[in-house]
């Protein structure tokens, strides 16, 4: 396993697209950070130009979140995955090849998440009027995001590695993190309503909105028990997948 | 001698066809075998559950005597080259290989430009996978299997869009390998001219079934002499031999071509028996039969 990892290594830190992707990602944060800033020189009662605002962009992004994962993953998921027959040639088991991408392409995303997270502190600290325990709550809140952010990685992982086209990928996700609410609200009691990807992401940025965000539970709950279906989903079927 | 491969009842369905019907096959070492077929008999198949790419439907694998859980490190004295080989299209051959020498723990950095050097890519190194040919391509496949230093060689049509510069090249590269380092090859192409110049050992498939399974001695004995003929009437021509010989075999071919395939030795008597019934014979040569005749008798049910 450890000389896949070292060749999967090799082969990420050769791709073009994983540092394009990162560039992208800080850029888009400090674009929206300048764009605030200037608004509120323009205007000086524009009302958004605060740290609380600029985070709240943050803790409601989960979806955009999500599909800079699909790019990351897609790093050693996406056209590189016809070289997986000479892998398995070669004796690497499909266990080993499943995990170790995983593990490499997860590794970089949580980087580029904690640097995200750091450049967005740092901007909405020094560039935006700072409310009162704005980072700690911003902290909280993006802490109560890890699990069900994960989750969705997980997910992504398996589907990409059981040759799901990305445009089924982007569907399901909108379904179970975007809209799933709605459908169980109508369908379902309140207990199943209340543990929901969509409903926890939405009660999130609510509580983080009025100062209020606190570490839940459910957010876990839900996270791993979705990571754990979906990790075991795709490891079993992935193992079964005839590679052609 | 030692078995290198080994396949016990292995089975392969897709979609409730049967592709490979249970299948005993084993490849001792030292052997160059030619799996021989038509498209779609099963050829790849089979290499792919050998390979792993495939998971078989039922029965069992030995790799140098190692099956389940321990083919993996049988896999690894193994080089296998299914279709066409699949590279990283940004990367340099040297690129390439060096993620799969990394891969495979071979600790000798220079084992990249040993094989380059061997498949005639030494030159190219620094181009990238996707501006090479399709020959190129096909090199570098061969120069990963090499990489490790394998016993054994599996090569489903290893010499697909290779010049005849290159075919003479991979076969003389393979006959060196089998004879100097005992290199075991199961090898697969539709060149069977190739495959006769270089296999000791010939199986034939068809429908997912063996159905004839050949040394080179005994393919050499069956490759028997029949008589070419022109003439400018072959239904004459065929009506006059089955009056003269009860138990002949012929086959009438186009450009009014008639092969004998029995009564060689009476190729004089035959040629005076066509001159004194108004039968033209424009041309008359006697000819072995060769490997392709000998699959395409023996495939589509024509020899006896």
């Amino acid at each position: 396993m450890i000389n896949y990892m070292k060749s999967e290594h090799y082969r990420l830190l050769r791709k073009k697209g994983l540092y394009i992707t990162s560039v992208i990602c800080l850029l888009l944060i400090a674009a929206a950070a300048v764009v605030l800033y200037y608004s509120q020189h323009l205007d000086p009662n524009f009302p958004y130009a605060t740290s609380m605002f600029f985070y709240s962009n943050v803790i409601s992004g989960t979806l955009l979140i999500m599909i800079v994962g699909l790019l990351f993953n897609s790093a050693l998921t996406g056209k590189d995955m016809s070289l997986i027959k000479q892998f398995v040639s070669f004796g690497v088991s499909r266990h080993t090849i499943f995990w170790s991408k995983l593990i490499l392409t997860l590794s970089y995303f949580l980087l580029q998440c904690v640097i995200g997270l750091l450049l967005t502190i740092a901007l909405g600290e020094n560039l935006f009027a700072s409310e009162e325990q704005s980072v700690s709550n911003f902290l909280i809140a993006s802490s109560n995001m890890i699990p069900i952010v994960l989750s969705g990685f997980f997910m992504i992982h398996t589907l990409k590695m059981l040759k799901v086209s990305e445009v089924y990928i982007i569907i399901i996700f909108l379904f179970i993190y975007v809209f799933s609410d709605d459908l169980l609200y109508i369908l379902f009691d309140n207990t199943l309503f209340d543990y929901n990807p969509s409903t926890l992401l939405n009660e999130n940025l609510m509580s983080f909105m009025n100062n209020s965000a606190q570490f839940d539970y459910r957010h876990w709950v839900t996270g791993i028990l979705v990571s754990v279906i979906s990790l075991l989903i795709g490891v079993k079927g992935f193992a079964k997948q005839n590679i052609d | 001698m030692d078995t290198i491969i080994q396949t016990y009842q292995l089975r392969k369905t897709f979609k409730k066809e049967e592709v490979i019907k249970p299948l005993d096959f084993s490849l001792r070492k030292g052997e160059i075998c030619a799996l021989i077929g038509k498209n779609g008999a099963g050829k790849s198949t089979i290499f792919k559950m050998l390979s792993g790419q495939l998971i078989p439907t039922a029965g069992d694998i030995q790799l140098f005597g190692k099956s389940g859980k321990e083919l993996a490190q049988a896999k690894k004295r193994m080089g296998f080259m299914i279709e066409t080989p699949e590279f990283f299209p940004d990367f340099t051959a040297t690129q390439n290989l060096e993620y799969f020498r990394i891969q495979r723990g071979i600790a000798e950095k220079e084992r990249i430009y040993e094989v380059l050097q061997i498949v005639d890519l030494a030159n190219e190194k620094k181009k990238r996978f996707k501006e090479y040919s399709m020959g190129m391509k096909q090199r570098l496949g061969i120069a990963l299997c090499l990489l490790s230093s394998p016993d054994c060689l599996v090569l489903d049509e290893p010499i697909n869009g290779l010049d005849a510069e290159g075919i003479m090249e991979i076969r003389q590269l393979l006959l060196k390998l089998n004879q100097e380092k005992q290199t075991t090859i199961l090898v697969s192409s539709h060149i069977l001219t190739e495959l006769q110049l270089l296999a000791t050992r010939f199986v034939f498939i068809k429908n997912g079934v063996i159905v004839d399974d050949l040394s080179k001695e005994a393919l050499d004995e069956k490759s028997k002499k029949q008589i070419c003929l022109k003439v400018n009437d072959t239904a004459k021509a065929a009506r006059l031999l089955e009056q003269a010989y009860g138990d002949i075999q012929y086959k009438i071919l186009p450009d009014q071509i008639i092969t004998i395939q029995n009564h060689v030795e009476e190729g004089g008597e035959i040629n005076r028996l066509f001159n004194d019934n108004d039968v033209l014979v424009m041309e008359f040569r006697i000819e072995a039969l060769k490997l392709e005749e000998y699959f395409l008798g023996l495939v589509e049910g024509e020899l006896k």
